[in-house]
């Protein structure tokens, strides 16, 4: 599913105008500059990071450099996220780090090992492995609708949205707002009396205890 | 009441939109319309799936809404949590499920589209399939070639987009405009509360209420 072919499944994000970048002037040129600020940095097996999260071109995972004619597709500008992280299976890193406990007590003859020593041989164990796998890698493509200010997100997922989110706020320096009931009604304009009404609504009961015997009796 | 609360505490309205959605797409006989777009096709095709807490109904099917199986589960007091629609507008034709505490679109299959505005025939497809190729002129054109019919795919794509959205604004909007009113209790729910128990409705008495109540809000 990607925002050139085949069916479209998206979260909406509002971009509040009042916070938003002014499409105007050389405003391009300013994007191009954010999200060269930016970019998708591979994972380092030997770092620290466990995962890590930029921006790429669309359908293009391997390429982080932006120009103009990938990006803007006349209001709207089209990015890819990229997130990767390092998925070591459990049972190979449990195996594995029993094997280097054992090693390491041998050569240092003794019994056990304290706090300290396991979680280094664990954190050194995870490394070494990680030379031997790829990071899983999530491309998720996002569309900026500059001119009414939406932002869709091509997935569903909650905390790859807000990882997003993170990362949109730290390049544009603009907060977005996630789809739901109420962002969407307070979009479409909520009057004060809305406003009051929305924040006393309690769920509509169907069933009553009227409804409810002739339900049963009809059965 | 702090944001996060009208956010999180209300999410519910998204599943009572869905109903009413359904509600309104089943007497008015899958023709639903808004003062926007006009008529429409709306109904739910495919699947729905009905909840309360981890209890969940999922039915399959060709008209999922008209199991018996979708009314008795919202007599047990499950909501619907999604449902797949389709829609039809004109001579456009597109599908996709709307998930109601999020109010977000899936799987959207938009129609292919001509530069009119109307999707091709199967006559048509076979012409442009059995034309010979043109030659191409380099590798420059080529890649140009691609480059516009990249764009234009999308801006399409989007048109497309932004149509069903809409639809589904301004559906939310009349919706809105029963919910936040007195006429939700007034005339909304009792409506419910009858088709739920499969009491006779008169439903152009229901459009008349309900169209007043709408317009009433839109004129202030």
């Amino acid at each position: 599913m990607s925002l050139f072919r085949g069916s479209l499944t998206y979260a909406r994000f509002f971009v509040d105008p009042a916070l938003s970048e002014p499409t105007t002037g050389n405003f391009a040129d300013r994007f191009l500059e954010k999200l060269a600020a930016h970019p998708f940095e591979p994972l380092d097996p030997e770092g620290e990071a466990a995962e890590r999260i930029g921006w790429c071109r669309v359908g293009e995972p391997f390429e982080t450099s932006f120009i103009y004619e990938d990006l803007f597709f006349n209001e709207f500008m089209n990015i890819g996220f990229r997130l990767d992280r390092w998925v070591v299976p459990p049972s190979l890193l449990k195996a594995k780090t029993r094997e280097a406990e054992t090693a390491y007590l041998a050569k240092k003859g003794r019994e056990r090992l304290t706090k300290k020593e396991k979680a280094e041989l664990k954190d050194m164990v995870a490394k070494k492995l990680r030379k031997q796998l790829a990071p899983t890698t999530r491309i998720v493509d996002l569309s900026w609708s500059l001119n009414d200010g939406i932002v869709r997100f091509f997935t569903h997922s909650t905390s790859v949205g807000a990882a997003m989110s993170e990362l949109f706020r730290t390049t544009f320096g603009v907060t977005l707002v996630p789809e739901a009931p109420y962002t969407t009604a307070a979009r479409l304009g909520l009057t004060a009396d809305e406003e009051t009404a929305w924040a006393d609504l309690e769920p509509t009961i169907l069933v009553t205890e009227e409804t409810a015997p002739r339900e049963r009796g009809a059965r | 009441m702090q944001l996060a609360d009208k956010i999180e505490k209300r999410r519910f309205i998204g599943r009572e939109f869905l109903l009413w959605l359904w509600f309104e797409s089943e007497i008015f006989e899958e023709t639903l319309t808004t003062k926007k777009h006009g008529d429409f096709g709306f109904w739910i095709e495919k699947e729905i799936v009905l909840s309360a807490g981890k209890e969940a109904t999922r039915i399959k099917g060709t008209t999922p809404a008209h199991a018996r199986e979708a009314k008795e589960a919202l007599r047990l007091g499950k909501m619907p949590e999604r449902a797949t629609f389709r829609l039809v507008l004109g001579e456009r034709e597109s599908g996709f499920f709307l998930k109601a505490e999020a109010l977000a679109l899936g799987a959207l299959t938009l129609p292919a589209v001509l530069d009119d505005g109307t999707a091709p025939t199967l006559g048509e497809l076979g012409a442009e399939l059995s034309a010979p190729k043109k030659k191409k002129k380099g590798a420059e054109d080529e890649a140009e070639r691609e480059a516009d019919g990249k764009a234009e795919a999308f801006f399409d794509r989007m048109d497309l987009t932004q149509e069903v959205e809409g639809i589904l604004q301004e559906l939310y909007r009349d919706f809105l405009a029963l919910r936040l009113g007195a006429s939700w209790e007034k005339i909304v729910v009792p409506a419910l509360r009858d088709w739920l128990a499969g009491d006779e409705l008169d439903a152009d008495r229901y459009r008349v209420s309900r169209d007043k109540a709408v317009a009433a809000r839109a004129s202030r």
